[in-house]
């Protein structure tokens, strides 16, 4: 039940993954060197902002800075920008070309939560997507019956997903 | 602080002067938010360092917002109405004196280098030009003045019994 407050407790917060992910698309013309003036363009905020955030990164060792006040991802640093651009990747795919949701829309949603999930999850998510989008005629099936599936809920709600309560009812009245 | 603002408006509409415009909101918000944090880390400090660091934090708080009313009146002077963009979440424990200086030194010195890099794009308008200027001597003796009073650990005097701000 206390699993949301892992989010707060999670080593890499979404500032900090951003952060990251700025001074390694910043710094990728400049042999990974990358200015905190251009880090702050890049997230929109200030580079006050930015240099104080850079201490904690500094301080768990996943960037470096020199004497110019440049900065630089770690060896450490850029594992886990790979992790994440690969987390967003598999969850963007997965969102728009298993779920059907739109380019843009799993673009944002991919974003909200490419930090938050685990390695695990992620390397699960890349085999599902890839046997769903295999060419093997079940997985096509499969896909191609999802797709057309217009879901509609029992009277009496009692799903197998929903158990006594309807889940589509719900996000439809939160939209 | 400058007082050397103008009353009269530029009435150039160039992509030149949208850029600077631009480079001065975010300045502006620089300022904003070094005060923003000046007025938290004040409060986050140990009671045995508030006694010590509170003339630094008070006057910080009052330069900064000066300084931010300055850019905003340069924007005016360019005949564009500031935007303030600030995105700020504060929090955090104790502390100590020290860990406050640090953080103060580096939004100093990002202030300094932003002023610093605007200088040479400003240096058609010579009003403009003279208050950045201003701006990179008053930040840089902030910068030295934090690193000297970090350096003896409080025993000298941080904030300067005359305001360098004038101007």
């Amino acid at each position: 039940m206390d699993t949301w407050k892992a989010f707060d407790a999670n080593e890499l917060t979404h500032s900090a993954a951003h952060h990251l992910l700025a001074i390694h698309e910043v710094g990728a013309a400049y042999g990974g060197w990358a200015r905190v003036s251009d880090i702050a363009r890049q997230l929109n905020i200030t580079r006050g902002s930015v240099s104080i955030n850079l201490r904690s990164l500094k301080t768990r060792g996943w960037v470096e800075t020199d004497e110019h006040r440049l900065v630089k991802l770690s060896p450490e640093g850029l594992k886990i920008v790979q992790s994440i651009m690969a987390k967003r990747l598999i969850v963007k795919t997965f969102l728009h070309d298993v779920l059907g949701i739109a380019e843009s829309d799993a673009e944002i949603d991919s974003c909200k939560i490419e930090h938050l999930i685990s390695h695990r999850t992620g390397q699960r998510l890349v085999q599902f997507v890839r046997f769903l989008t295999s060419d093997a005629p079940a997985s096509r099936q499969v896909l191609k019956q999802f797709r057309r599936v217009q879901t509609t809920c029992p009277d009496d709600h009692t799903c197998e997903v929903c158990k006594g309560q309807c889940l589509i009812d719900e996000l439809k009245r939160a939209i | 602080m400058s007082s050397n603002v103008r009353s009269s408006k530029r009435p150039d509409g160039s992509s030149l002067t949208r850029d600077i415009t631009d480079d001065l909101n975010r300045l502006m918000a620089e300022e904003v938010e070094a005060c923003l944090r000046y007025f938290h880390m004040r409060l986050r400090l140990r009671d045995c360092d508030h006694a010590i660091a509170e003339p630094f934090f008070d006057e910080a708080i009052k330069e900064t917002m000066e300084h931010a009313t300055a850019i905003a009146a340069q924007i005016r002077s360019l005949g564009e109405v500031p935007t303030l963009r600030v995105n700020l979440t504060l929090g955090g424990g104790r502390v100590r004196l020290e860990a406050a200086l640090a953080e103060a030194l580096d939004v100093e010195q990002q202030a300094l280098d932003a002023y610093t890099d605007l200088l040479p794009r400003v240096v058609d308008d010579p009003a403009l030009a003279e208050f950045i200027r201003k701006q990179v001597e008053i930040e840089t003796e902030h910068v030295r003045a934090i690193r000297e009073f970090a350096a003896a650990k409080g025993t000298m005097k941080l904030v300067p019994t005359t305001s360098k701000t004038d101007g």
